[in-house]
């Protein structure tokens, strides 16, 4: 009863590119499926040193630093990466000029649509500013053949500042004249009626006492600088931009800025009505996200006006559901009711989607995901850094054990919203959008410094949250009341703690937190895994007759195969669940497997569903494992599906090994027989014989010698012999009774269809040693269940040479290496390929002369000498593959000779071979290791002493081995075809 | 239980830390705003990680004082669990009576209590929102309209279902019979309650009280000072006149949050 996600496995650390990215708030290319994207968009890249300037005299100094061209954006960044930035959008480009300037200096002047100049100097070499103009010039071409340009006009004017900076001035109409590099419409045809976005605020008031917030101040202060800096778009980032975020955004421009500095504007921007299309598309579509979502939108900031309203409660559920349609992976969590309803009161509600697309995706990764992994990531980031920058606090904390979380998480969670009075968290949300998650660490490290000497008294977890309740609903106090000095009474808690947390803990960067993720993300996966895994197996309905441990293995296999195969991604979980009317037995969704990855699950468990070859060319030894196909492992899964779903669960899997693994030989005849009797009547039909016939072929087709393949024509024809003599006359004998008399007296039914009953096919196995031996023993311990290796990084500890092979390793470069290696193999004669067997109890009863002979007596090896080299073929396999488990004694049981048997029974021939080969070779691999440059050298020096018995060996190999396939092809054909012998 | 044997020692009131756990929107806040503060409060924030509150409480002559972690009931805060519950003497799982799931739920979060948190852990099953299976007379009026949309969850979690006059046993999908013999066999306590009534709440803190082992609390929390084993007599009477817990109505102590 749960669902099994590997969806944490497929995380991939950002590449530079995509961190650049990620920096300029770039929205991610093809985040969205399929909307708006042209295929002439190769998006170009390149950055360039430049020096940036504004046009106007006085202004601000020039910043050195690098100029991006990542199409359609233009974006900028000073060289200590926070001082000045922009992330500009080409459309929102008028006109570019290569300025005159002094020689050796080559300037652009870029107009934006705006009015605004900016001047860069390109300071690299003139061959690549050149390249980079040419760029700049297709890309903005690009970019009015798609009629962005256009859209630039009608945008803005969605944008609050706009109407902020035409109250006093028409910058943005006059600017018109200039015409530009790129000849563009003077207007829009169609003037847009909607004026400015803006959230619940406007109607419902915005919390804080707006007086006391200084938002007059702060909007005029806003106004010359979105006047000279360009604004929403255009917004230019300079040191005084950051400033003014610090004292805190005036609250009727707080909506616009959050969207320019998170970036999110530019989804906007390039996915006009996209948000009410989805909520279009969506209506009335009912899923648990949108319940979830109904039962706490009247508990989202209840107690601001507008969520007593219905306006404000429908906009809060609108954006909640379209994103949880938009990311129904990700879905809805509670939390994000609290964002999205704290963002609503600044915003729209296409301006609140957006913003809660980049928070859910870059800001905040993995916070609001099914397993949180990214909440619990930076609980655990966050621990570290408090070790590091607070050590006492931390140690007490240990001493007392009481888990930072349990307060910290909710803060990080909820953007610090539920933790303190909204007007504070609001300004940290400031912060956080213009300065990144790094906020939500300084701000907790400052809480915990302020709060040093109490924390330290604190005893309990509870005592912790009682001390964090009353310092968050002190923050507006003064925070130096006793100061005979004035301006320091006039100081908040609050004001303390920003300053605090920007001053003392400004060595916390953007950087350092990616970093320290990347240290923390494998132990929060893996302990995520542990913990799904537990549930899981405690959520089993039964365990069969596993122990814990057991079933542990066998979800390990599952997950593995998951990994390895997952399951179609467009067939969410639960597809056929749940329906309405059945109240009682209701499901929760539950993962299951379909077909594809049952069948390699399969091969990890099961030693006949797989395909093991065991490769030797020279200079590797490895173990090429395939998955099996037969309709044997079709009929399994069907046979295991007992609620028809066509998937299986974990406990499907359970309770299907569990019906084989545990068997004694009658309960595993028995198990054999139903799973060939199609219809469930009791008989095999004379066809099912014949597929039951295959399957037996299809487990012993590796086996060496000719024992299975005899004890399978033995099979057939007696089953044929019994199965016809008790066809014809009596027809009314009782099956019951049948069934007493131990197949003595099989019915005889109408022909061609019941055929076969139970009793017979029993006796028919019993028949024979072989088959005896395989449903008394074999059958059962062909599933093994064993521990897989970790499925992280490939661990080899064997030297230099491993180092270096794991990190070259990837699994394509792997394969074309074997490739490689098997060719140059078969050239020097020194290929060789051996099937593992399934069982490999057997080996032929009796050995041809002819092959005997081959084997020179120094091959013939002891037990131990075999175990041994099984070993070598391990550690081999291991290290130079990392997705297979390899264990050559698997095959071990098998050796052993079988008493009943009567005559001795060689070792494995083959297996043999294969093992003196491996012995032969295992000191090269420690050659190699020391003293990789001789390779080859070595290499050939030491194959030469065993060329002739490699040769010799290879023959035998090759010979017997199509001789055996071939002789399984005709010996099927001929079964296949015999008549039934009277 | 414990009575003459505690009553030298404790004036000091006795630290027990419960958590409530269940499957969303069964009433957990609700059962905890209740017994806090007997009352209901409309639209609760809802719970990010859990919500921490306290409770004093006399029982007979021994003052308790409940932790409570009321946590988060959406599936995906599952894994933040084990943080509340470690150290927990005391859990109430909560199931709604209307929701069969929730008792599958249930079920599951009392499997993991069992493996996972403490040994000694006191468990009680809570089968909450009775007040919509009762006969009318107990649930006047349509409740979902009533001025006391307290419990939202209720009114969410089965929309559009007034219990009429008409059959609302019908609503009910989890026999009490069943509940009960699942708790027994399970070894919890058991009460079905209505955070909006009030019915059984008390009940289920009171009944966790008595069974609690204080002593050992005592003991592990004084460590050496603390007398070693909980000698105290469990005398069967359980003189629930003399229990402040057990009144309904009568206001609790301060409520520390």
């Amino acid at each position: 009863m749960s669902t099994i996600s590997t969806a944490l496995r497929n995380f991939k650390e950002p590449t530079k590119e995509q961190l650049t990215q990620i920096f300029f708030s770039l929205p991610s290319v093809g985040s969205l499926d399929g909307t708006e994207k042209t295929p002439a968009q190769e998006v170009e890249k390149m950055d360039i040193n430049a020096v940036l300037s504004l046009g106007v005299q006085g202004e601000e100094d020039a910043y050195a630093g690098k100029l991006y061209i990542m199409s359609p954006y233009l974006a900028f960044a000073s060289l200590d990466r926070k001082s000045v930035r922009f992330t500009i959008p080409l459309s929102t480009i008028r006109r570019v000029e290569r300025l005159n300037a002094r020689a050796g200096i080559y300037a652009l002047s870029l107009s934006t649509w705006h009015g605004a100049k900016i001047i860069v100097q390109l300071t690299s070499l003139r061959p690549t500013a050149d390249l980079f103009c040419s760029l700049l010039r297709d890309a903005l071409k690009i970019e009015l053949q798609r009629g962005q340009m256009r859209a630039v006009k009608g945008f803005v004017k969605t944008c609050y500042s706009e109407a902020l900076v035409s109250t006093t001035s028409h910058v943005a109409d006059n600017e018109r004249e200039d015409g530009s590099l790129i000849s563009e419409e003077k207007d829009d045809p169609v003037p847009r009626e909607s004026t400015y976005h803006g959230g619940l605020g406007l109607k419902y008031k915005f919390p804080g006492d707006p007086k006391k917030l200084r938002e007059a101040s702060k909007i005029k202060l806003w106004t010359q600088y979105l006047r000279a800096h360009g604004r929403n778009l255009t917004l230019l980032r300079y040191p005084q931009c950051t400033r003014l975020v610090q004292v805190g955004l005036p609250n009727r421009l707080r909506g616009e800025m959050w969207e320019t500095l998170s970036g999110s504007v530019y989804l906007r921007f390039s996915n006009p009505g996209y948000y009410e299309e989805l909520l279009e598309k969506n209506t009335g579509r009912t899923t648990t996200s949108t319940e979830d979502i109904e039962k706490d939108l009247h508990r989202s900031l209840p107690e601001y006006a507008g969520y007593q309203s219905e306006e404000g409660i429908s906009a809060l559920r609108r954006v909640l559901q379209a994103y949880s349609f938009k990311n129904p992976e990700l879905g809805y969590c509670q939390a994000m009711n609290i964002l999205a309803a704290a963002i609503l009161i600044y915003m729209s509600e296409e301006q609140a989607f957006w913003l809660l697309e980049v928070l859910c995706d870059r800001l905040l990764p993995g916070y609001y995901a099914p397993s949180m992994h990214g909440t619990l990531l930076d609980q655990r980031v966050f621990e570290a850094l408090v070790q590091r920058c607070l050590p006492i606090i931390h140690d007490h904390f240990q001493d007392v054990d009481v888990q930072l979380s349990v307060a910290s998480l909710p803060w990080f969670l909820s953007l610090y919203i539920n933790s303190m009075p909204m007007i504070f968290a609001f300004r940290i949300v400031d912060c956080f959008f213009c300065m990144g998650p790094k906020v939500l660490f300084q701000v907790g490290l400052a809480i915990l410094k302020i709060n040093g000497e109490k924390l330290l008294q604190i005893q309990d977890d509870g005592g912790f949250l009682n001390l964090m309740r009353d310092y968050f609903a002190s923050l507006g106090d003064s925070a130096h009341p006793n100061s005979p000095d004035p301006r320091a009474r006039a100081i908040t808690r609050f004001q303390e703690l920003l300053l605090v947390s920007f001053r003392e803990f400004s060595v916390i960067t953007d950087e350092m937190i990616l970093s320290e993720r990347r240290r923390f993300r494998s132990e929060i996966i893996h302990s995520i895994e542990s913990f799904s895994k537990r549930s899981a197996i405690r959520n089993l309905k039964s365990l069969g007759r596993f122990s814990k441990e057991q079933a542990g293995l066998v979800y390990d296999a599952l997950y593995k195969a998951m990994c390895i195969v997952p399951p179609p991604p467009d067939a969410p979980p639960a597809p056929t669940l749940v329906s309405p009317g059945d109240v009682g037995t209701e499901e929760k969704p539950e993962t299951r497997i379909e077909l594809k990855t049952f069948q390699f699950f399969l091969s990890e468990i099961a030693t006949w569903a797989r395909d093991e070859r065991i490769v030797s060319n020279g200079f590797q030894r490895r173990i090429d494992r395939e998955i099996a196909e037969h309709e044997f492992i079709d009929r399994l899964f069907f046979f295991w599906d007992t609620s028809c779903r066509g998937a299986l669960s974990f406990q499907d899997l359970i309770m299907g090994l569990d019906g084989v693994m545990f068997n004694d030989l009658m309960e595993n005849i028995e198990w054999f027989f139903n799973l060939h009797d199609k219809n469930k009547d009791g008989f095999l039909t004379k066809d099912e014989v014949l597929t039951l016939s295959e399957t037996f072929l299809f487990i012993f087709r590796y086996e060496v010698g000719d024992a299975y393949l005899g004890a399978v024509s033995r099979f057939m024809t007696n089953a044929f012999e019994y199965g016809d003599a008790l066809l014809p006359p009596p027809e009314d004998e009782q099956p019951a009774q049948l069934n007493e008399q131990g197949g003595e007296t099989p019915p005889a039914v109408p022909t061609n269809q019941p055929y076969l009953n139970l009793a017979t096919f029993r006796m028919v196995v019993l028949a024979d040693e072989v088959l005896e031996s395989f449903f008394e023993t074999d059958l059962s311990a062909s599933f093994r269940l064993e521990p897989l290796p970790e499925m992280e990084l490939p661990v080899s500890s064997s030297g230099l040479l491993d180092n270096i092979w794991s990190t070259i390793a990837t699994d394509t470069n792997k394969k074309m290496f074997n490739m490689f290696t098997d060719e140059i193999g078969k050239t020097i004669g020194k290929h060789q390929v051996v099937h593992r067997p399934s069982i490999g109890r057997y080996t032929k009863l009796e050995e041809p002369k002819a092959r005997e002979s081959l084997l020179t007596p120094s091959m013939r090896h002891s037990a131990s000498k075999s175990s041994l080299s099984a070993e070598s073929v391990k550690t081999v396999a291991t290290s130079t593959s990392s997705t297979l488990s390899v264990d050559v004694s698997v095959a071990g049981p098998g050796k052993g000779p079988l008493p009943s048997s009567g005559s001795g029974f060689s070792p494995l021939p083959m297996l043999h071979a294969a093992n003196i080969a491996l012995m032969e070779r295992t000191p090269f691999a420690i050659d190699d290791a020391k003293d990789d440059e001789d390779e080859s050298d070595e290499d050939l020096e030491g194959g030469d002493n065993d060329d002739q018995v490699m040769d010799e060996v290879d023959a035998f190999l090759e010979a017997h081995d199509s001789g055996l396939t071939e002789a399984d092809k005709e010996v099927a054909k001929d079964l296949l075809t015999a008549e039934p012998v009277k | 239980m414990a009575d003459q044997a505690a009553s030298g020692s404790v004036d000091k009131s006795v630290q027990v830390k419960l958590v409530l756990l269940g499957e969303a929107a069964v009433g957990k806040s609700s059962v905890v705003l209740r017994f806090v503060s007997n009352e209901f409060q409309a639209n609760k924030e809802p719970t990010i990680g859990a919500a921490f509150l306290t409770q004093k409480c006399r029982l007979e002559d021994r003052v308790l004082r409940y932790e409570i972690w009321d946590t988060a009931g959406q599936e995906r805060f599952h894994s933040l669990a084990p943080m509340y519950y470690r150290n927990a003497q005391a859990a109430v799982v909560v199931y709604d009576v209307t929701k069969a799931t929730s008792l599958e739920k249930a079920k599951s979060w009392v499997k993991e209590l069992q493996r996972q948190a403490n040994p000694n852990i006191v468990i009680a099953l809570a089968g909450n929102k009775v007040d919509l299976v009762q006969a009318s007379a107990s649930s006047p009026g349509a409740p979902s309209s009533s001025e006391s949309e307290d419990e939202a969850d209720d009114a969410t979690a089965t929309p559009g279902e007034t219990p009429g006059a008409s059959e609302p046993e019908s609503l009910r999908q989890v026999p009490r019979e069943e509940a009960q013999a699942y708790a027994t066999e399970a070894g919890l306590l058991f009460f079905e309650t209505s955070a909006k009534t009030g019915e059984g709440i008390v009940d289920i803190f009171t009944e966790i009280a008595k069974k609690i082992p204080i002593e050992h609390i005592l003991a592990a929390t004084r460590g050496a000072a603390g007398r070693p084993g909980a000698a105290g007599g469990r005398a069967g009477a359980q003189q629930e006149g003399a229990v402040n817990l057990d009144s309904t109505t009568k206001p609790k102590d301060a409520c520390n949050c």
